[in-house]
């Protein structure tokens, strides 16, 4: 902790004598002054009731969620692209004895479009009248986040901006005059460094002088044409008279101008109004959950708001709303086609002019500029796929190699625990089923889950994290989308499929960040194409146990990693492929535009990535294991030791499985446990294993070769097996959190039993393709 | 054995005469709603000559128009007028005010449909026009608001045929079919016919679009030449190009000077000024580039190429984004010279002020 506080002591000297007190980077004293003291993060908010509501609003990617975590102490995942966080966020702090909730807004570019993520911000700051909008801004590209500000600052006057990034501005050799541009915007503006803490503490102070009225603020209003001007003060006026009191009269103006759909709902059923006499109408940000359906006819069935807490107006005001509309109406179409643009040239043209009065650089800039070797390495033709594959390769090998050891530990000392647990059960004399059932039902399911599962899912989550925070994820969404494009889908569910590698639901939500409909829906359907974290330890433990070992031991762990990506190389063709016969049947339709920020490349933070990505992961791992392993061991228990005519339950299912398993190259026990494992793909390898074990008289198991001997030895598998199995892997349904995540993204019960159905009868078709190919050959 | 062939006649006889869901009811429901859907359509029609003859169509053009013989479109006339939707006026069909009303809700819901399923649903443009024509009759007046309102008050379908407002008058832009128009003449093209589809095609096919400027450089009996905006020649049959629609090009778009090119021709690690975003990009996706920072006077230099050639990514107010080609093919810039700083590398950002703020040219006047 002492080497970030150390930082600005050693600028100190360089800082220029004349910066006022108002603005200048906090001096190492101010860590410990009081302010700084009586912060106390309150974590996720309690519903108690809170003294001020502050809103977090900025461009993508600027350290919102890092100053949200560091305000609140809670543990927002943060990432380094934009559009990482896409769900609603809520955490409480209290600062000098007051209790603050703090909302995290979505990223956005502008507040001008109608695209969702900007109607959950702008809803929120208009609607929620919050006490105070933090807005936060990249100091290193100033210029683009003014324009946001400026729109923000068209909204409300109770706004401070935050600085954020000095670092990397400092870095550059960029100089930013906070108090100019305090000046030049007429709100607060804090320099900070989110990320070390940098500058926070003087931030809570003037956000608390903000909210107690004891800073006045005279927000910087963009002006345009004078027709464009004209035509404003006329709508203005208007809607003043109508909503007397209305706090951003200006700007719904504005909006209204611009036929804004969300405002004009508002306006019609009363909100507004009730905005008007001072009742915020919105408590919480209301994430939309999306309705994507082909057919617009859903989307207009939608009504208002289901028995909304504010009065909706009476005839004689509904007939003057309509008539203020078409007002709008008519005053838009006499403002001519190009208006809309001169709205944000001016506002990009203020935004320059305060950004030149602003920022300085000092000094010369670095020598040499990493960020661009490094972009060219990763996407010429030449270097390109194979630096990626590398990188892959690399993440792979050091997940089998370090995952090796800590699993056979692991697995040695649970099962010697069981046998010690059981015979303790039995010395005491407790029934023989009550031994089974807790013992070697549920007690094993939970060993093999963690034994199996759990090394390799908390070394490849701080990998994939480290790569996240260091900016590849854009990359890699920059150079695929020409064949998302030839899919007819969107580059950016390259990105959403990244994120399908820690978990399919969270892949599901992230395709929030993908506008058009159309292609959010295919993105959502075919994310269970990657393998998540609970299945590619799957791939990991077939690769080793069966291709692997076909090779001297030397480079057993190069061959499992590459089946591993070979695996997943399929999965993304499947990806592709799917996307391709989508576009063209179901989902017809051209793909749509495609922009991407990329961001700078980042130095991960280390300590960060082992607390959210190690722990976090293992504790969650834990306890979805707990709930899922845990009874599907009992359930095995029960169907290998509860007989009917003399054969187990198990027998009979996977008996009754058998001629489809045969027939798809696997057997009847594997897809019992994929029947068993719909609520957690994690259980599928112990499931299994516990089958047979459980058909079979071996009881102890705790080497890779012994589970070999167990599949190869006893149940017959061969490579075909293997191979098929890490197929169907990839291609069968997905689990059941993920299909109720599609239901919910979707709101639509076919999607969901489609997103459900397709990749299984896929699984189905493929595996028995092979199956038959390779039997036809002769092998298998 | 009788016993159960009662029961089978007594559920054949509720599934048939079941209300509201027997087969019988399902049969007039459907029967309604054909009829309806012919009504329809013959008022939509009715009034499409109306806007584009002035003048009521008689019966005859009324069935070349719907495809049925006269028999039936003098039958539907009749219909029609008993229902107090049209009456005969000089051997000719007339639309009375409430057979308008309906006529341009069709028509208004036609075209919203259009501009949804091409802008939103991202349907190819040959392929919008008979789903619309499909879902126009299944969208209530209330629904067709909601929809203008949620698509921003669009003005015109993708076609370029305008959009009836909720109130008030169909603007109709005058325009000159391009067999009629001076050779040598610059014109923006206003509207595509998309009926005949064949022709349709043949326009698409050409890459032509609403709101491209176009000049015609030569017409024969045989052929027409056209040059398109961006230097393309293309040639069309005189009754094809009959169906396109063009208005003069205003003053100020005549001018594109000849050192302005679309921003996917720039060459990597150029720099440039962005001059306009094509008028053929609308709503959203327009929005987008200008909220990213692609306005008139800022600049642009190309940062990175992706593995497969595209996209790119641009350098533009000192964030990378990138762009796919076809997007950037329509942000028209003009290539600055190369500034001679010795470091282009390092030259963190494009914007102006903080690299050679002396430099920064004024776009606007
Ligand atoms: N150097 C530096 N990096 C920072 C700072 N604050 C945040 N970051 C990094 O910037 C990246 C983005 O941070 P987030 O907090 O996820 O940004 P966000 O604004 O929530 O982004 P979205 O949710 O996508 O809108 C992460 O990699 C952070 O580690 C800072 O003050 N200095
Ligand atoms: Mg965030």
């Amino acid at each position: 902790m002492t080497l970030p506080r150390l930082k600005p002591q050693t600028r100190a000297p360089k800082e220029p004598q004349a910066r006022p007190l108002g603005a200048s980077f906090p001096t190492p004293a101010c860590a410990t002054c009081p302010a700084a003291a009586s912060l106390a993060p309150l974590g996720a908010d309690d519903g108690r009731v809170a003294d001020y509501v502050v809103a977090l609003a900025g461009n993508p990617n600027t350290g919102k969620s890092t100053l949200f975590n560091r305000l609140t102490g809670l543990r927002q995942h943060t990432g380094n692209w934009p559009g990482k966080t896409v769900t609603r966020a809520e955490g409480a702090f209290e600062f000098n004895g007051k209790r603050y909730r703090v909302v995290d807004l979505p990223g956005t570019y502008s507040l001008l479009s109608t695209s969702e993520d900007e109607e959950v911000a702008r809803n929120f700051i208009l609607f929620g009248r919050p006490d105070a909008v933090i807005i936060t801004v990249d100091a290193t590209a100033l210029e683009r986040n003014l324009n946001l500000v400026l729109q923000i600052l068209e909204i409300t006057d109770k706004a401070i901006v935050a600085v954020n990034m000095m670092d990397e501005a400092r870095r550059k050799g960029l100089d930013i005059d906070t108090r100019a541009l305090a000046r030049d915007l007429g709100v607060p503006a804090v320099p900070i460094v989110a990320r070390t803490g940098e500058g926070v503490s003087r931030l809570l102070q003037t956000l608390e002088a903000l909210v107690k009225g004891e800073i006045r603020t005279h927000p910087r209003r963009v002006q345009g044409s004078e027709v464009f001007q004209q035509a404003l003060q006329t709508l203005m006026a208007e809607v003043e008279a109508l909503l007397p009191g209305l706090p951003s009269a200006r700007w719904v103006a504005l909006r209204l101008l611009d036929g804004d759909p969300r405002i004009i709902e508002a306006l019609r059923s009363g909100e507004l109004h009730a905005l008007a006499q001072g009742q915020a109408t919105q408590t919480r940000v209301q994430v939309p959950s999306t309705r994507i359906n082909g057919d617009m006819e859903r989307l207009l069935a939608v009504p208002g708001p289901q028995a909304p807490g504010w009065q909706t107006p009476d005839a004689a005001t509904q007939a003057r709303i309509e008539a203020l509309l078409r007002k709008a109406e008519e005053l838009r179409r006499g403002l001519g086609p190009a208006w809309q643009d001169a709205v944000v040239e001016a506002l990009y043209a203020e935004a320059e002019r305060i950004a030149r009065r602003v920022v300085h650089r000092q000094g010369q800039p670095r020598r040499y500029d990493w960020d661009q070797v490094l972009d060219r390495l990763l996407t010429s033709p030449v270097t390109g796929l194979p630096v990626l594959m590398l990188m892959l390769g690399v993440v792979f090998w050091i997940t089998i190699q370090g995952a090796n050891v800590p699993s056979e530990l692991l697995a040695r000392a649970l099962f010697w625990l069981e046998a010690r647990g059981a015979a303790l059960f039995e010395a005491l004399g407790l029934p023989w089923w009550l031994t089974g059932f807790l013992w070697h039902g549920v007690y094993r399911g939970l060993a093999w889950v963690v034994s199996v599962m759990l090394p390799p899912m908390a070394i490849f989550f701080p990998l994939f994290t480290f790569m996240e925070d260091l900016g590849l994820l854009p990359r890699i969404a920059f150079n695929l989308d020409w064949l998302f494009r030839k899919a007819g889908a969107h580059g950016k569910q390259a990105l959403t499929m990244a994120m399908g590698f820690g978990c399919n639901a969270a892949g599901v939500v992230a395709t929030r960040i993908i506008d058009s409909p159309r292609e959010r829906l295919i993105a959502i359907l075919t994310n269970t194409f990657v393998p998540c974290n609970g299945r590619y330890p799957t791939l990991i433990m077939l690769a080793t146990v069966f291709i692997a070992a076909q090779f001297p031991p030397a480079y057993a762990s190069f061959v499992a990693a590459l089946a591993v990506i070979v695996t997943i190389l399929l999965g993304i063709f499947f990806t592709l492929l799917v996307s391709w016969g989508l576009s063209r049947t179901v989902l017809k339709g051209l793909p749509s535009a495609f922009t991407l920020e990329l961001p700078p490349y980042r130095r991960p933070n280390f300590l960060q990535i082992l607390y959210t990505s190690f722990i976090e992961r293992t504790i969650f791992v834990l306890r979805r294991a707990m709930a899922t392993a845990a009874p599907a061991g009992g359930v095995i228990w029960l169907l290998a030791n509860i007989t009917v005519g003399g054969q187990s339950l198990a027998w009979h299912i996977a008996g009754f499985l058998d001629p489809l398993g045969r027939l798809m190259g696997l057997d009847g026990v594997i897809l019992l446990a994929y029947i068993i494992a719909i609520p957690a793909n994690e259980i599928v390898v112990p499931t299994m294993i516990m089958v047979y074990q459980n058909a079979s008289m071996m009881i102890e198991l705790d080497s890779l070769q012994a589970l070999r001997d167990l599949l190869v030895g006893q149940a017959g598998w061969t490579l075909l097996t293997a191979a098929n199995l890490m197929l169907f892997a990839i291609l069968h349904n997905p689990c059941a959190t993920t299909i109720l995540t599609i239901y919910k993204e979707t709101g639509s019960k076919k999607w969901a039993a489609f997103g459900a159905l397709m990749p299984l009868g896929l699984g189905i078709v493929v595996t028995i393709l092979v199956a038959t190919v390779v039997r036809l050959l002769g092998y298998g | 054995m009788t016993f159960a062939l009662w029961l089978l006649m007594a559920g054949v006889l509720l599934l048939v005469l079941w209300p509201r869901h027997g087969l019988w009811a399902r049969w007039k429901a459907w029967r309604a709603a054909r009829q309806r859907i012919l009504i329809e359509d013959a008022l939509k029609s009715i009034l499409e000559y109306t806007l584009d003859h002035r003048t009521d169509p008689s019966p005859e053009a009324l069935a070349g128009l719907l495809h049925l013989p006269l028999a039936r479109a003098q039958a539907l006339v009749d219909l029609l007028a008993a229902r107090g939707l049209v009456e005969r006026r000089a051997g000719r069909v007339h639309l009375t005010d409430a057979g308008r009303d309906w006529a341009v809700h069709i028509l208004r819901a036609h075209r919203l449909w259009e501009r949804y399923l091409h802008d939103h649903a991202g349907w190819p443009l040959d392929q919008v026009h008979p789903q619309a024509h499909r879902l126009e009759h299944r969208l209530s007046p209330t629904a067709a608001q909601r929809l203008y309102e949620a698509l921003g008050y669009p003005a015109t379908d993708p076609h370029g045929d305008p959009i009836p407002p909720s109130q008030g008058e169909i603007p109709q832009p005058s325009t000159t079919p391009l067999t009629d128009w001076p050779v040598g003449q610059p014109a923006r093209i206003a509207h595509l016919e998309d009926e005949p589809a064949m022709a349709y095609q043949q326009l698409l096919a050409c890459g032509l679009q609403v709101g491209q400027q176009v000049q015609v450089l030569e017409r024969t009996p045989e052929r027409v030449v056209l040059l398109r905006e961006d230097g393309e020649e293309c040639r069309l049959a005189p009754g094809v190009a009959a169906n396109v629609h063009v208005v003069p090009a205003e003053a100020h778009e005549r001018r594109m000077p000849p050192d302005v090119l679309p921003l996917n021709q720039l060459p990597d690690d150029a720099e440039a000024e962005v001059v306009a975003i094509d008028p053929a990009v609308q709503g959203l996706a327009r929005r987008r580039l200008l909220d990213l920072g692609f306005t008139p006077g800022a600049r642009v230099r190309v940062y990175l190429r992706a593995m497969f050639g595209d996209p790119r990514a641009y350098l533009v107010r000192g964030t990378r984004i990138a762009l796919r080609e076809e997007q950037a093919a329509r942000i028209w810039v003009r290539p600055l010279p190369t500034a001679p700083s010795p470091n282009t590398l390092n030259d963190e950002g494009a914007s102006p002020h903080d690299a050679t703020p002396a430099q920064t040219p004024n776009p606007r006047p």
